[in-house]
Order: structure tokens, then C-alpha cells, then sequence
């Protein structure tokens, strides 16, 4: 049985009259198991492969081999299909025409999927929308089937009426999870992280056929080791304060704020997903109505939920002090994930002004980037960054575009913009002892410095 | 019995080895001496087991020997649980996490602050004070239902500069609750034999209180719990305390002078014994040094005792030296008591609690009292309480109907 455990990170004490509140919340599962032997319902995973005419020999063949590799990784007794995707989508895996349409994996059909996958042939356009329909008809062809995630390869741009990739993704929204790969250079990281964030869902480049079959065994691997089928954020706010925002903030970098359901009036909950043995790090903001010198409040309560079960608990405070020694320190865990979910934003939206030809405003941005890569410690995104822009002053943010950029290095920073480092953690001071959590443990071991995502 | 066949001839029984007819219920042949029973079989009903009809008793005729004078039904129980308290912010409910759950507001916790009620005549607060950073007083109540009956009021006090007092104070209280569940006893008749007895009982409960008290001590800690302890046992119109430190119990009638029921074991005291006046000596540089305490350091554990007959209305108070330090004089104390003008022994308490706070509340801070006379809420009082002081008192009317007023009770 997965257990769960909470560290919150804050400066809990606010000036007179202060009544923001940042937090930053790490949630810890251990002992999740694997997907669909939790005993709450099978797994099931579908491959969706691109079989667009644009694919070319060397990436389809690449594609086909990654395809397969991904079935040796799907373990036996989960249900699976695998969906060949162009102008319209294929059910190229099991040859069925009515009744579920997915079938467990066994020896016998994991030979037969990969046979099927060995017989695509490219030709036609490319219609996602289609391919995410299909898949969710199949997931819902067999109710047993309770953890829902998809494998999505593309290697070009939707060709469709504007919305109706939209109206897809709505509907496999909080229904499937879908992990995206855009092959070589034609696809728009723009579109394609529009998919993998609705459906809780990563994306990344594969800039060459070579690395394909890698990823997509990962991809599996990752996704087969997730027990914990479906989790949800839950934020609880007092009455008459306002959430702000609240972010997934490492590994990656996932706004949710407008994701927010109603559970009660105080309560709101956020969409995470299948969790595996992992931390995932919430940057929690919140307003509370200003309270005077020396009162204590909690400004959330920051859950992980279950179905209705709440499986762990932090709590975030706020104390209002007259020491500006203790109200003016901003805690290093929110400064960084501050500066992480600035860069982010400085690399999307440099990279938009270089695509759209106004350099001034790129350079400015992506030099902003630089220099915030470097503050935060994320080597990955600086080593991205100096594949697009001449460094002249890091601490400044200094920078000049470079003329001639690979097409691949920009659509890498681009998705990898999202990808956040973590900083050394000291023992949460705000989690008071006196506060009985609902689970055993409340404290997480500190994390190891540059634990890249 | 499903294989007895004694119940079928109860009395033409054979003994299994010589034959000699054996009465029902005989265990032993009157021939042989040989065990009959030796199945084990129960004597029938018609033959009850109790030992005062037993052979060789009926000289006493069906009298018993003797009456438990301590009988179980008497024991008072436990008052029930306050439960914990909505948020003092909002009223909405406080989560286990000890917030609102509403409003958010962090509740107090239970130790911090807590109320016992074991009957509508007697009650206590147990309060942290203003500023102290934790309760490390204590208390524990008993009550018959009865108003008059029968009250336990223990109250300690934990010392600040030891290892986990708050931990401490709260066992010790309960278990010197527990000596005093039952009456006290009698002795032979005589007051001398009544004193001693009850002398034992109460000498048995400061000794509960310290062996709880280190039983909860850390054995290596170089700074072991130690708490003041004192109790006061109303029955009918008697009351009976120990002291050990300076936690106090008083009689404050609502009519006529006050008065201390117990002596400190203070530096204090013993200045004020060698002709030091009280207010000098109180508030003097050892004022709260303490002689006599519990705990496992605790040289001498063996209480002072005091008794008193009560027969006017008033109040029974004991109580940590929180509250006295700012109204050490009965008359102070009756003043604070007029002041709140209620005879509800929870409102009076959380009032006197209120007092001391709003004094300055320099330490944990307990009151608890058991109400002797009418506890129906008294009338507004008088408009010139002052004017009204200097008149003669009215004879004092033992259990009188009427509710008591402030008029004429200032000394």
C-alpha cells in the first residue's frame, strides 16, 4: 500500500497588514507498487503512432521499433491497444470492430501487437483529434480498466479545422492521461504540450530516430510503475481567503490553478493523476484577510486525496509579526521555484518573439532566462539556452540571438522550458509537532541537491 | 450443571467409596472423609456458596460480621470529558489538526486551557496564563450530584524550571483523584481516630500523586518534574485538605471573614513565621521558592492537613499560586468573588482565571471551586455596594432559602 508523506516549506511570518501566503508543498509517495495491482482496477495503455504520409522511412522505422519496445515493457495482465494515427485513427491492435477493445497483455499478444506494429504503412494527413477520440472509446470499451494512460508519437503539425483538436482534448481531459513525443522537427511544441498538459501528460522532442526506442521505454516504464491509479490536490482555504495560485512546481512545471473543482466551499481540487514512488513539489499561494501582531492562523490545508480519502496533510501557516528580521525573509524553497516558474516563462515567451521576428523583445526575455537559469542552478535549461543565444553577461542577462540556431535546439529548450530543478531542502520548520498528521510520518528527508527532473 | 444429578436428588447422594448417604453440597464424605466432588461439580443452587452462612457462623444468627462502610456505589465518577471547544474566533468546528476548520484560527490546545464540571455545584479552570508558554498546572474534580455532598478538589502545580511538569502535574492530579474517589473513612468514632484516618487517606493521596508523578519522570533527566500539590475533600459540612508548596485552599463565605486553609511550604512563609509581613515576604526575592514538593528529588512528601466545619454558604476554592499571587488575602479573593456576582461555580472560575490574566497572568493559573448554598445565578448587585459595606451583617442564616446578596458582606 502506497504511503503518503507531506513536508511543507514557507516563512510563515507576515508583516502587519500581510496577506499573502507562499508555500511550497512536498508530497511524497512510497510504496506505490505497479499500475493496475492495487487491487481498485486494471491498467490500461495504449500506443498512438503517427502513421502520417510525412513520416519518413528512417522515422517510421524508428517509430515501429520504439512502438514495439514499448509493448516488452507493459506488464502481463494489463490491457492494452495499439491505435495507428493519421487523417483518421486505426485500431491496428486487437483486430476488433465491436466489444472491448483492448485486450491483456500476454505473450501471445504482445507478439501479435508488435506484429500489427510491424505492418504500418505512412500515407495521410494528420487528424490528433481522431486519435485521442479513438483512444478514449477504447479505454471505455472496458470498464474494468480504471488507470487510463496513452503513449502519443507525432511527428507534424494537426491539420484540422481550428477547435476541434481542442474539443479532443477536452473530452480525454480527467479521463486519460497521455504522455506526447514530437519526432524530428515539424510539430509545434505549442500544440503538442496543449495535449500532454491537459492530460497530465509530459512532452519532449526526439530530435533523432536513434534515441525513439529509449524514450518510449521509459515512457512505459515510468508509466507501469505508477500503483497509485488516480490522486487529486486538495486545498483547503479559510474563510474569506482567496487562492492565488497553485502550481506543480517540480518536476515540472504545471499550472493548475484553473483546474480547480468544488469539493466543499472551502475546498478545491486539482487533477495530479497516477503517482509512482516520487516527490512532486506544489507552490501554493494564497490570500488571507490580514489579522493583527501575534495571531496565528492556518492559511491552507494542503491535502492528497484518494477518491474521498485524504492520505496526507500539510499545513500552511501564517503568523503576523512586528520582527522584520523574521517577516522580510522569503524562503529559499519559493524563491526558487519562483524564479524556476519565471524562467519557464521567459523561455516560451522569448522563444514566441524570436519565431514572430520581434528580436528585441526575444533577446530581453531569453537574457532574463540566462540569468535566472543560472541563479536557480538549472544547468539543463543554461546548456539549452547557449545553444540559442550568445552568452556575453550571465549575471547580467546579457545576451545576443544566434544566427543560425538548430531548428531541433530551439523546440528542446522549448519543451524542456518546463523541466525544473530542486535545491537542497533543510527540515520544514512549519510543520509544528503538535499537529497530528493523518499519516505516520510528516517529514521528508532532505532531497539531494541538482535532482534534475 | 448439565451432568450433575444432584440437582435430580439433592439429598440421598452416596459417597463413590464407603456408601455413607453425603447431604447435598458437602464436599467431603462423613464416613470416609473422601472427596465427592471431585468432578468438580457445583454445589445446587439451594445451597448458596456466601461465607457469613458458612458452618460454624450461626451463633451471629444472619447478621454480618461487618457492612462495607466504603461501598462501591459511592465512588464518585469522573466528570465528563468538556469536549473540545468551537473556535473561539468563529464557532466553527476546530479541526484534529488543531485549527478552525472554518476560519482557520488555531485553537488552543486542551492542555492550555481546560474546564471540569462534575456537578453543577462544583467546577475549575485550568488556564496557561498570559505568559508562560504551556499549562503546567493541573487539576482534577470529583462530585456527587447532590449539591452539599460530597467534592474533591485537587489542584498541582507543576515547577516551570523541571523536565515535562506538564505532564506531570496532570497524572499526579488524577491519581490523588483516584485516592479520593471513595468517602473518607470514619475511623473508630472518636475525632482523634476520625483525623488520623482520614490523615492516612490523605497522606495516601500526595503519595499516588508522586509515584505518578515519577512514573512519568524521565529516570535520567538531571531535572526531574516536581509540583506542588494541594487538595481539599468536602463531605457534608466538613472539609479536609493537605498541602504540599503553595498551591492553597480557602473557605470564602459569601458572609464574614475568610480564611486559608493551608499553610505554604515556602521560603515566604517561613519568613513571615519569623515575623516578616505577609505582603513583604510575598512578593520578596524567594517568594515562590518552595520547601516541600513532589517529585522523585522531593525530600518529604508527607502533607500538611487542615480541617474546618462549614455551615454558611460559600465557596470552597483551591488553587495555584497564578491566581493568589495577585489576591493572596481571603477578603481580596471574596472581593473578586462579589465582583463576578454569579454562584455558578464554572462562570465564577473562569472569572477569577479572567482576573488574574487580565493582572498580568505571569504564570499558569487554576481555580476550582465547590459552592456551598443556593448556586441559582444571584440578583444584579446592589447599585452602592460600597455604602451598603459599612452596615451591620444580618444574622447569618444556616441553609437559608433565600439567595445571597453582596449587602453587608465586606469586612
Amino acid at each position: 500500500m502506497a504511503e503518503f508523506t507531506t513536508a511543507v516549506y514557507q516563512n510563515e511570518f507576515l508583516p502587519d497588514g500581510g496577506t499573502d501566503v507562499n508555500a511550497i508543498v512536498t508530497i511524497t509517495c512510497k510504496g506505490a507498487g505497479t499500475a493496475g495491482q492495487a487491487g481498485s482496477g486494471d491498467a490500461g495503455e495504449i500506443v498512438i503512432v503517427d502513421t502520417s504520409g510525412s513520416m519518413g522511412p528512417a522515422t517510421m522505422a524508428a517509430a515501429k521499433d520504439a512502438a514495439q519496445a514499448a509493448l516488452e515493457e507493459i506488464v502481463d495482465g494489463t490491457w492494452f491497444a495499439v491505435i495507428a494515427g493519421a487523417d483518421r485513427a486505426m485500431l491496428a491492435y486487437p483486430p476488433v470492430s465491436s466489444g472491448p477493445g483492448m485486450v491483456r497483455m500476454d505473450a501471445r499478444t504482445r507478439q501479435e501487437g508488435q506484429a500489427a506494429i510491424a505492418r504500418f504503412v505512412g500515407s495521410g494527413g494528420t487528424a490528433m483529434s481522431t486519435w485521442l477520440d479513438l483512444a478514449g472509446q477504447l479505454f471505455a470499451s472496458v470498464p474494468e480498466v480504471t488507470q487510463r494512460h496513452a503513449l502519443l508519437l507525432t511527428d507534424g503539425e494537426n491539420r484540422e479545422r481550428p477547435g476541434r483538436l481542442d474539443d479532443a482534448v477536452n473530452r480525454a481531459t480527467g479521463y486519460f492521461q497521455c504522455d506526447c513525443r514530437g519526432a524530428g522537427t515539424d510539430w509545434q511544441v505549442a500544440e503538442v504540450r496543449r495535449i500532454a498538459t491537459a492530460l497530465l501528460g509530459t512532452v519532449d522532442i526526439i530530435p533523432r530516430p536513434d534515441v525513439m526506442r529509449e524514450q518510449f521505454q521509459e515512457i512505459m516504464r515510468t508509466a507501469m510503475s505508477r500503483g497509485v491509479a488516480d490522486a487529486k490536490l486538495r486545498v483547503w482555504t479559510p474563510q474569506g481567503a482567496q487562492v492565488l495560485f497553485v502550481r506543480q512546481v517540480a518536476p515540472t512545471l504545471e499550472d493548475l490553478t484553473d483546474r480547480r473543482t468544488v469539493v466543499n466551499p472551502l475546498t478545491g481540487e486539482y487533477p495530479t493523476g497516477a503517482w509512482a514512488d516520487e516527490a512532486r513539489d506544489y507552490h501554493v499561494a494564497v490570500r488571507v484577510p490580514a489579522k493583527a501582531i501575534g495571531q496565528e492562523q492556518l492559511a491552507a490545508r494542503v491535502q492528497l486525496a484518494l477518491g474521498s480519502d485524504v492520505v496526507t496533510q500539510g499545513l500552511v501557516k501564517a503568523t503576523w509579526s512586528g520582527n522584520a528580521e523574521l517577516t522580510t525573509r522569503i524562503d529559499q524553497q519559493v524563491a526558487h521555484y519562483t524564479g524556476q516558474a519565471e524562467l519557464a516563462q521567459m523561455i516560451q515567451e522569448g522563444l514566441a518573439a524570436k519565431a514572430a521576428g520581434d528580436e528585441a523583445a526575444a533577446t530581453t526575455k531569453l537574457g532574463r532566462a540566462v540569468q535566472l537559469a543560472a541563479e536557480t542552478g538549472n544547468a539543463e535549461a543554461t546548456t539549452k539556452l547557449r545553444k540559442v543565444v550568445e552568452v556575453e553577461n550571465e549575471a547580467d542577462g546579457t545576451v545576443r540571438l544566434k544566427r543560425a540556431v538548430d531548428r531541433a535546439d530551439e523546440m528542446a529548450l522549448d519543451t524542456a522550458s518546463t523541466k525544473t530543478t530542486r535545491i537542497r531542502k533543510e527540515q520544514p520548520a512549519s510543520q509544528a509537532p503538535t499537529a497530528p498528521p493523518p499519516t505516520p510520518a510528516d517529514a521528508t528527508p532532505p532531497a539531494p541537491a541538482g535532482d534534475s527532473a | 450443571m448439565t451432568e450433575s444429578d444432584t440437582a435430580t436428588d439433592p439429598a440421598a447422594t452416596a459417597c463413590p467409596k464407603c456408601g455413607t448417604p453425603v447431604p447435598a453440597g458437602a464436599r467431603f464424605c462423613e464416613g470416609c472423609g473422601a472427596q465427592v466432588d471431585a468432578g468438580g461439580t457445583t454445589p445446587p443452587a439451594a445451597a448458596p456458596p456466601a461465607d457469613p452462612v458458612d458452618a460454624a457462623t450461626d451463633d451471629l444468627g444472619d447478621a454480618p460480621i461487618s457492612a462495607p462502610t466504603r461501598r462501591p456505589a459511592d465512588a464518585l465518577p469522573d466528570p465528563a470529558p468538556a469536549g473540545r471547544r468551537p473556535c473561539a474566533s468563529c464557532g466553527g468546528e476546530v479541526g484534529p489538526d488543531l485549527y478552525c476548520t472554518e476560519c482557520g484560527t488555531k485553537a488552543p490546545s486542551e492542555r492550555d486551557h481546560f474546564t471540569e464540571q462534575p456537578a453543577a455545584w462544583v467546577a475549575g479552570v485550568c488556564d496557561k496564563g498570559v505568559r508562560k508558554h504551556r499549562n503546567e498546572d493541573a487539576m482534577a474534580l470529583l462530585a456527587g450530584a447532590e449539591a452539599g455532598s460530597r467534592a474533591v478538589l485537587v489542584v498541582l502545580d507543576g515547577v516551570s524550571n523541571s523536565v515535562d511538569s506538564d505532564v506531570a502535574s496532570l497524572a499526579g492530579a488524577r491519581a490523588a483523584r483516584e485516592v479520593l474517589r471513595m468517602p473518607l473513612p470514619a475511623g473508630m468514632g472518636t475525632p482523634e481516630s476520625r483525623a488520623a484516618a482520614v490523615g492516612r487517606v490523605l497522606a495516601e493521596a500526595a503519595k499516588a500523586a508522586n509515584t505518578a508523578i515519577v512514573a512519568v519522570t524521565d529516570p535520567d533527566t538531571p531535572n526531574p518534574a516536581s509540583a506542588t500539590l494541594t487538595l481539599a475533600v468536602l463531605e457534608g459540612t466538613r472539609v479536609d485538605v493537605a498541602n504540599i508548596g503553595d498551591s492553597r485552599t480557602y473557605w470564602l463565605p459569601d458572609k464574614g471573614p475568610g480564611v486559608q486553609l493551608t499553610v505554604d511550604d515556602s521560603i515566604a512563609q517561613e519568613q513571615i513565621a519569623t515575623g516578616v509581613a505577609k505582603e513583604v515576604a510575598e512578593t520578596g526575592q524567594y517568594a515562590h521558592a518552595i520547601t516541600k514538593w513532589l517529585g522523585r528529588d522531593a525530600p518529604d512528601i508527607s502533607p500538611s492537613l487542615g480541617t474546618l466545619e462549614v455551615t454558611e454558604p460559600g465557596w470552597l476554592l483551591a488553587c495555584s499560586d497564578g491566581l493568589w499571587n495577585y489576591a493572596s488575602e481571603p477578603s481580596a479573593l471574596q472581593d473578586q468573588i462579589r465582583a463576578a456576582g454569579t454562584t455558578d461555580p464554572l462562570a465564577l472560575a473562569q472569572k477569577l482565571v479572567d482576573f488574574a490574566n487580565a493582572a498580568g497572568g505571569h504564570d499558569n493559573i487554576t481555580a476550582s471551586l465547590a459552592r456551598i448554598g443556593p448556586v441559582s445565578p444571584p440578583p444584579p448587585p446592589p447599585p452602592s455596594a460600597t455604602t451598603a459595606a459599612g452596615a451591620p451583617p444580618p444574622p447569618p442564616v444556616q441553609n437559608a432559602p433565600t439567595t445571597p446578596t453582596d449587602e453587608g458582606a465586606h469586612d
